[in-house]
C-alpha cells in the first residue's frame, strides 16, 4: 500500500488527479484480466503495451454518447426535460458531460456541436448566442481540464460552427480538442475560417468526412486524440503493438510479415478481446450505466482498437537503415506491413465489437509521454520529415489502413497566415489523396500539438517551475516534448522544395 | 524536343502568386540589378571550372570541358555560387518540357497553379511557351509569369495567350534611376505593363525598395499612382531590401530600416488603398 500513501502525499497532484490515481491503484491491486502466457510475455517485453489502462477495466476507454437524443428526450437519470431553447440545451450538455465515463475520467467526446445546437440558435438573440457559446467553451475548459476532451463540427457551414471557430481563435485554450469533418461539399469560405483558426491554434483537425462515411457510415464522431468511432457507442480498449520492438524479433522483412507479425497481432487481439469481455461480462458496464439504459449508447455501437506505432523504426530495422519518406523501398515495406497488420486484425472475431461487424478496428497510436526513440503511429520520425507533398503522399497512402484513427501534423511558417487559400488548397489535395486526419499549426503557435492533444507553451513552463495545474495533459505534454522532440518538427517554409 | 535551362524548381510556395503554387526558376537574365537577391540566376554557365575546387563535398567535376554537378553529393552550401565570377551556377539543369511537366503533374492535387520565374524566364520563350501550353492543355492549374517586363512585344503576345497572370517586378519608374539600378532602359517595360494591364492579367506589380535608390517617397508614390491609373484590380507590393544573397556594392548595405519602409508603404497606400501589399 506504499503507492497509495505516496499518491495521498503527492503535493503535485490536485484533488481530482489524486482521486483518479487512487482509483487506478485500487484497480491495479487486482490480478490482470486472464491472459495466455504468450500474450503476457509480449506485454512484459514491451512488444505490446496496454497504455496503462488498468488490470480490471470497468468502463470503456472511449464513449461517444448520442447527445442529440439526450436533448430530444431529456434524461430520467439526470432529471432533465427535453431542451426547448439554447439555454436548456447547453445546460443539459454541461450536466451530461460530467456523467460520461472514460479512461481519463473526463468525457472524451462532446458531440457534434453544430448539429446539437444549431436547432436552437433562433431561440436567443445574436448577443445571447455569442455570450452563451463563449461561456459554454470557457465552462468546458475550466470544468473538464483535459486536452482529450473533443468537440466536432462540420461538414456543414453553420452559425454555431463559425462561432466556435471564431471563439476558439480568440480564447486559444488547449481544451477542447476540435475536429472539422471536411467534405468536398464544405463551402470554401467556411473552410477558410477553419484554416485560419488552425494556423493560429492548431485546431481544428481536418477529418476526411467523405472517406470516413465510407468506412464508418454517417454516424461517427472524433474523440480523444483523433479516434474515429461509431456515434452512440465507442471503444472498449486500445492496447498497442510496438512495431520497433516486434521488428527486433524478426530475421528479416519476410520473417516479420510471415511469422512475427501474425503471432504478435494474434496476442494483441487476445488481449483486446479479454479486456472487452471483462468490461461487459464482469464489470457489467452496460447494466450499470444510465447512458445505456436511456439509449444514449448501445452495445451494438461499440468496438475496440488495435493500436500500432513505431512503424518508422520497424521499417528502419527491417531494411538495414532505410528511411520512410526518403527511400522508395522503405515506403513500400511500410505499406506492406500496415496492409498485412490490417488484414491480420480483421481475420479475428471479437464478440463485443458489434459496432464494427464483430471486427476489431485499426488505430495508429500517437505515442505517450514516456516513449523514447519510437515514433508515433505511422508518422515519419520528427526531424526527418521529407518535402511537404512527399510526406502528404506517403501519409495518405498509409492512412488507408486505419478505420479508428490516424493523423499527421504539418507545421507552417507563421507567414502562411497571409495565404489561407494556398494552405486550404494543400488540405484539399491531402483529402483528395485520401488523408484521413490532418493537423496544421505554425511554428510560433502558443498551442502545441503534442501527439493528438494540445498544450500551451506557457503551461509547459509553469509545469516545469513546479506549479500545480488543472490539466493533467500538461504533464504528459511537457514530458513528451523532452522524450519525443515534439518541438523539432520540420517547419514548412513558405517556399519549400528541392533544387531540381 | 524543347529543353530549358532550369535553375531550380520549388514544389510548394505560398508567396509567388495566388494560392498554393509550384515555382520554376529559369536561368539567365537581361538586366543586372545591383540589388539582385539571386545573382546566380543571371548568366549561363561558361564552364570555366572555377567552382570545382571550391566544392567541399566533391559534388562538382570537370568532364570534357564541362562542369558536372552531382546532385546526390551536393550539400547545398552554395560555396560554388560565391566563387562564380559570371553570376551563374553549376547547379542548373537542362530539362525537357516533359520532365518539368511530369514534376508539376505529380503534385497538381496540391496546387492552384504554377509560377515561372527566373532570372528572366521569358528569355527562354520557346521552352516557356511549350511548357505553359502543356500545363493549360492537360491540367486545371493557373499559369503565372514572374517577369521584369523586358520582353519583345511579339513574345509577350504569344505568352499572353497561355498565361493567367503576370507579376511585374518594376525596379523603378524614373528612367535614369532604372538605368542606374539595373543597367537597362524601362520604356519597353512600361509599354508591356500597359499591354498586360489592358488584357486583365496584371496580377501584381512589385518594387524592392533599395536604400539610396528607390527609397524616395515621391518615386514610390508615382509608381503607386501609375498602378492605380492602369486599372482597378492590380495589387502593388513593396518589398524591403535585404542584403542576403546580394553581390557587389550593395552586399554590405544594411537592410531597409523599418520606419523608413513604413513611410514608403504609407505613401503608396495613400495612392492605392487596399491594393497596396506590404511585403516582408
Amino acid at each position: 500500500m506504499d503507492n497509495v500513501l505516496a499518491i495521498i502525499k503527492d503535493t503535485s497532484l490536485d484533488y481530482p488527479q489524486k482521486r483518479a490515481a487512487l482509483a487506478s491503484a485500487a484497480e491495479n491491486s487486482l490480478p490482470y484480466v486472464p491472459l495466455s502466457d504468450r500474450a503476457r510475455g509480449y506485454l512484459d517485453r514491451g512488444v505490446i503495451h496496454d497504455l496503462n489502462e488498468g488490470h480490471a477495466p470497468y468502463r470503456p476507454r472511449y464513449i461517444l454518447p448520442d447527445y442529440a437524443k439526450l436533448l430530444r428526450q431529456g434524461s430520467a437519470y439526470l432529471n432533465l426535460e427535453p431542451s426547448r431553447d439554447l439555454y436548456e440545451a447547453i445546460n443539459a450538455l454541461l450536466i451530461a458531460y460530467r456523467n460520461v465515463p472514460s479512461i481519463t475520467g473526463y468525457p472524451v467526446y462532446l458531440g457534434q456541436i453544430d448539429d446539437l445546437l444549431e436547432p436552437f440558435v433562433e431561440t436567443v438573440s445574436e448577443a445571447e448566442l455569442n455570450k452563451l457559446l463563449r461561456l459554454f467553451l470557457i465552462n468546458i475548459d475550466r470544468t473538464l481540464p483535459d486536452a482529450f476532451v473533443h468537440m466536432n463540427i462540420g461538414p456543414r457551414d453553420t452559425r454555431i460552427g463559425r462561432l466556435v471557430l471564431a471563439l476558439e481563435r480568440e480564447l486559444k485554450k488547449a481544451v477542447p480538442n476540435l475536429s472539422l469533418k471536411y467534405s468536398a461539399t464544405t463551402p470554401d469560405d467556411f473552410a477558410r475560417l477553419a484554416v485560419a483558426c488552425a494556423l493560429d491554434t492548431s485546431k481544428p483537425y481536418f477529418v476526411n468526412h467523405d472517406v470516413m462515411v465510407g468506412v464508418l457510415g454517417e454516424r461517427y464522431g472524433i474523440a480523444s486524440c483523433y479516434n474515429t468511432l461509431p456515434l452512440g457507442g465507442g471503444s472498449f480498449t486500445l492496447p498497442r503493438l510496438n512495431l520497433k520492438e516486434a521488428a527486433k524479433l524478426a530475421k528479416d522483412a519476410d520473417d516479420f510479415l510471415g511469422r512475427v507479425l501474425p503471432d504478435v497481432v494474434d496476442a494483441l487481439c487476445e488481449i483486446i478481446a479479454a479486456r472487452a469481455r471483462f468490461i461487459v461480462e464482469e464489470a457489467r458496464f452496460f447494466e450499470s450505466s444510465f447512458l445505456a439504459r436511456e439509449g444514449l449508447i448501445s452495445p451494438d455501437r461499440f468496438t475496440a482498437m488495435a493500436g500500432f506505432f513505431g512503424l518508422y523504426e520497424g521499417v528502419q530495422i527491417l531494411t538495414g537503415g532505410l528511411r520512410m519518406g526518403h527511400d522508395a523501398a522503405a515506403n513500400e515495406l511500410a505499406d506492406r506491413i500496415m496492409a498485412r497488420a490490417h488484414d491480420l486484425v480483421k481475420q479475428h472475431d471479437c464478440a463485443y465489437c458489434r459496432g464494427t461487424d464483430g471486427k476489431i478496428t485499426v488505430h495508429a497510436q500517437s505515442g505517450i509521454d514516456s516513449d523514447v526513440d519510437v515514433t508515433a503511429g505511422v508518422r515519419i520520425r520528427i526531424g526527418d520529415e521529407p518535402g511537404l507533398f512527399e510526406q502528404i503522399a506517403l501519409a495518405s497512402r498509409l492512412q488507408r489502413y486505419f478505420d479508428s484513427g490516424v493523423s499527421d501534423i504539418y507545421i507552417f511558417e507563421s507567414t502562411a497566415r497571409d495565404n489561407i487559400d494556398g494552405v486550404l488548397k494543400i488540405v484539399k489535395g491531402a483529402m483528395k489523396r485520401g488523408m484521413r486526419v490532418m493537423a496544421l499549426n505554425t511554428s510560433d503557435s502558443e498551442l502545441i500539438r503534442i501527439t493528438g492533444y494540445l498544450v500551451k507553451r506557457s503551461d509547459v513552463e509553469r509545469y516545469r517551475r513546479g506549479e500545480q495545474l488543472r490539466e493533467g495533459t500538461v504533464k504528459l505534454g511537457a514530458d513528451s516534448i523532452v522524450n519525443n522532440r515534439t518541438l523539432e518538427r520540420r517547419v514548412r517554409r513558405i517556399t519549400e522544395g528541392q533544387e531540381s | 524536343m524543347k529543353t530549358g535551362i532550369v535553375n531550380k524548381i520549388i514544389d510548394s510556395t505560398l508567396i509567388d502568386g495566388p494560392g498554393s503554387r509550384l515555382a520554376v526558376f529559369l536561368q539567365g537574365c537581361n538586366l543586372s540589378c545591383r540589388y539582385c537577391h539571386n545573382p546566380e540566376t543571371q548568366r549561363l554557365c561558361d564552364h570555366c571550372g572555377r567552382c570545382v575546387p571550391a566544392c567541399p563535398a566533391d559534388a562538382l567535376s570537370l568532364r570534357d570541358g564541362r562542369v558536372v554537378w552531382d546532385e546526390v553529393r551536393c550539400v547545398r552550401c552554395d560555396s560554388c555560387l560565391a566563387v562564380c565570377p559570371h553570376y551563374s551556377s553549376p547547379k542548373t539543369r537542362i530539362m525537357t518540357v516533359a520532365e518539368v511537366f511530369a514534376r508539376i503533374a505529380a503534385v497538381q492535387d496540391f496546387l492552384d497553379g504554377i509560377t515561372v520565374s527566373g532570372g528572366e524566364c521569358t528569355l527562354q520563350h520557346d521552352f516557356l511557351l511549350a511548357l505553359l501550353r502543356r500545363v493549360k492543355a492537360e491540367t486545371a492549374l493557373t499559369t503565372f509569369i514572374d517577369t521584369n517586363g523586358l520582353i519583345p512585344p511579339a513574345v509577350l503576345a504569344e505568352l499572353s495567350a497561355v498565361t493567367d497572370g503576370f507579376m511585374f517586378d518594376l525596379k523603378a519608374l524614373d528612367p535614369d534611376l532604372h538605368r542606374r539600378l539595373t543597367g537597362g532602359d524601362n520604356a519597353l517595360i512600361l509599354r508591356n505593363l500597359a499591354t498586360v494591364s489592358a488584357r486583365g492579367t496584371l496580377y501584381e506589380v512589385r518594387t524592392v525598395v533599395v536604400p539610396g535608390y528607390t527609397d524616395d517617397p515621391a518615386e514610390i508614390r508615382r509608381i503607386a499612382e501609375l498602378v492605380g491609373d492602369l486599372n482597378r484590380y492590380t495589387r502593388y507590393k513593396l518589398i524591403p531590401f535585404r542584403p542576403q544573397g546580394v553581390r557587389g556594392e550593395l552586399a554590405a548595405a544594411p537592410p531597409m530600416e523599418r520606419e523608413r519602409f513604413a513611410e514608403l508603404v504609407a505613401a503608396a497606400r495613400g495612392a492605392l488603398g487596399g491594393r497596396l501589399v506590404e511585403g516582408r
